[in-house]
């Protein structure tokens, strides 16, 4: 390692600044930053993608959840759902029941699966009273079907934060909202480049806690922060290790404890790509920030930026040509399916998948996780093999 | 020269070997080096500069650094290497001819089937219970107040065994103490204890479908009571499987990923 003493020690810290979000299960940060704001509201989002630009623009703080990850025991939570379903849900509701989103003045359901749909309507059980939002999404990409019902959904949406707060946002608010997270596209795809051309540099799970940290904090924050951390990484040299490079894929929804990321890493693996947190990224490219419409602009880029996810409906198998794609952008020795256990999109996806890397001769593992899975043996076994069998025998 | 060093990090003891790497594989130096409620990063970056040391060489004249086992605690390494893959490796250094290699390790035992060329082909393993694990008789041992280095010779002595619970380790340790209770003598308790784990491990050797010559490694491959009884248990149940060890068994993970690291070394410079 060659670097200035200081910049390891800053990168430690900035690093340790995103741990302690991803840790804290009480949303301090958003508590402060309603103590200093206290005429504004924090709206709550679920995975995967929410256009936290309109939110934003509307004078509140979006705020990503995910659940409670491996910190939390679910007791609660399984009265509301049975028992095949992801563990998420669960761990939201126990959440919500204990009171860890006492701060969070609204939630928005975004369309991923049947059991999100479901999950809105608990909510509106369980908090009464609090804003409570089922955000539908076009699975037509026809902009003169997909688009007009989009551009509907999120008018509504607009209307009913206007509700809460009262606050009119003009075209200029919101063209000023893209353009900040425009920025923080392009500064986390940044980062990602970073890790995938020097993952030695740093971590998945680091590069995992910086991302998570826009969440929490607010995206003006959160491109400042990865500034610093960009710009501290361009000061460091590491040696390389000899580790195979993966990606990892399906785990776009519930999140996979950190445990299991840095169980893959510590087996023999650089993970160079992945869709953890895919909302933070569902948009490819910048959206046009100096529109008269910029809502229109929103949907637009929904319909024709949009990432492909295992949530999305594909006619023509292109998902696994894009995988195949990344595989070869990101020179990587082979793909980890990765699927939350009862994950409908990424499970149902799984086999196609598998069947396009054997095509185009991809070396492929699987396995499944829930968000408070303890014991990685079996995955330490499984992916240290998958290294093994690439670096002495490929 | 090519210089490799192999460290195998157990939840018990820590392996280190420093290697000539070429053409015919040297072992220069070797440590088996109990942890012992020592921090074991800091067992490891002693024993790394002991072998170097020993051999006048420093810390950049190694050109790949190999960990196995729990390789995270390896800070100073190029690569790591699983388990297994290691463990074959260091057991065809020393038998060629290996055909499934038994490992005998702190936590948990595996039976690996290796094909000519040291490649894993199968495997199978212990579940999670620690009956059948070294870290069992440790602990036994250890309550019985005897030397572990003792245990081998003592229950060679053992006329009548007695046999605790093989399912679960906390019954077997009661039933340890019972046994002490009702004044079993110790050589007949450990005897005992090693028909129990080795009654585990040939059940894998069967699952395995394994094939001679079984190559013992990890941990316990020295115990001569322990191999005594997988003998003994091999023969009662006619599987006709022969059982070699030798006085690097236990060092099998560190030889292995010295001798991946010097491969690797080799490959990667030639890309």
């Amino acid at each position: 390692m060659t670097g200035n003493k200081n910049t390891f020690e800053e990168l430690e810290e900035a690093l340790k600044f995103g741990w302690s979000l991803l840790d804290d299960l009480n949303f301090q940060y958003i508590s402060d930053w309603k103590n200093d704001n206290p005429s504004r509201q924090a709206i709550g989002y679920f995975p995967i993608y929410v256009p936290r630009e309109i939110i934003h623009a509307a004078g509140m703080l979006p705020v990503g959840l995910f659940g409670g990850g491996s910190h939390l025991q679910v007791i609660k939570g399984d009265a509301y759902f049975q028992s095949y379903i992801c563990h998420l849900p669960r761990s939201v509701i126990e959440m919500a029941l204990d009171g860890n989103y006492a701060d969070i003045d609204g939630f928005i359901f975004p369309s991923i699966c049947d059991v999100i749909r479901n999950l809105s309507g608990v909510f509106k059980i369980i908090i009464p009273g609090k804003f409570i939002k089922y955000l539908d999404y076009p699975q037509n990409f026809d902009w003169g079907v997909g688009g007009e019902f989009y551009s509907l959904e999120l008018w509504k949406l607009q209307q009913e934060l206007f509700e809460l707060n009262g606050i009119q946002v003009s075209s200029r608010d919101l063209n000023h909202s893209i353009i900040l997270y425009n920025k923080n596209r392009r500064l986390i795809s940044q980062l990602q480049n970073i890790r995938s051309a020097t993952p030695w540099k740093i971590s998945t799970a680091d590069f995992y806690a910086v991302m998570r940290a826009g969440y929490v904090i607010s995206v003006e924050d959160h491109n400042n922060y990865l500034e610093n951390v960009i710009t501290l990484l361009g000061q460091i040299e590491c040696e390389p290790e000899d580790k195979i490079r993966v990606i990892i894929t399906g785990s776009f929804c519930e999140q996979p404890p950190m445990g299991m990321i840095k169980t893959i890493e510590n087996a023999g693996c650089y993970i160079v790509d992945d869709d953890f947190q895919l909302g933070a990224m569902w948009i490819v490219g910048d959206i046009i920030d100096v529109s008269n419409d910029p809502m229109q602009a929103l949907a637009r880029a929904y319909l024709e930026q949009r990432v492909l996810s295992s949530s999305v409906y594909d006619s023509d198998g292109s998902k696994g040509n894009f995988l195949a794609r990344l595989v070869k952008k990101h020179k990587a020795d082979g793909v980890i399916f990765c699927a939350p256990s009862f994950c409908d999109p990424a499970l149902l996806d799984r086999p196609e998948l598998e069947k396009t890397m054997d095509k185009y001769h991809i070396k492929h593992i699987s396995f499944r996780y829930h968000e408070n899975l303890g014991q990685f043996q079996v995955i330490k076994e499984q992916v240290g093999t998958f290294s093994d069998s690439i670096k002495l025998w490929a | 020269m090519i210089y490799t060093i192999g460290i195998d990090v157990g939840s018990s003891f820590i392996k280190t070997i420093l290697m000539s790497y070429g053409e015919t594989p040297i072992i220069l130096e070797k440590i088996n080096d109990k942890i012992h409620k020592r921090n074991p990063s800091t067992v490891i970056e002693h024993a790394m500069d002991t072998v170097l040391e020993k051999q006048g060489l420093k810390y950049e004249d190694v050109s790949y650094v190999a960990s196995t086992g729990e390789g995270e605690l390896v800070k100073r390494k190029k690569g790591h290497f699983y388990g297994m893959t290691t463990h074959a490796k260091g057991a065809h250094y020393y038998f060629p001819e290996v055909s499934t290699v038994l490992d005998l390790g702190s936590l948990f035992c595996r039976a690996i089937k290796v094909g000519r060329d040291a490649r894993v082909l199968k495997y199978t393993m212990t579940g999670q219970c620690a009956s059948g694990s070294g870290q069992f008789l440790e602990n036994i041992t250890r309550y019985l107040g005897l030397n572990l280095s003792d245990v081998g010779t003592l229950s060679l002595k053992s006329k009548h065994p007695e046999r605790p619970s093989g399912v679960c380790a906390v019954l077997a340790e009661t039933d340890v103490i019972n046994m002490v209770s009702r004044g079993v003598k110790i050589e007949d308790i450990i005897k005992g204890i090693h028909l129990t784990i080795a009654n585990r491990v040939v059940r894998l050797l069967s699952r395995l479908k394994a094939e001679s010559p079984v190559v013992l490694t990890g941990g316990m491959a020295l115990n001569l009571g322990l191999v005594a009884a997988i003998k003994e248990t091999i023969d009662v149940r006619n599987m006709n499987l022969e059982v070699i060890t030798n006085e690097y068994s236990p060092l099998a993970g560190a030889v292995g990923a010295a001798l991946w690291g010097g491969y690797r070394y080799l490959k990667l410079a030639e890309a």
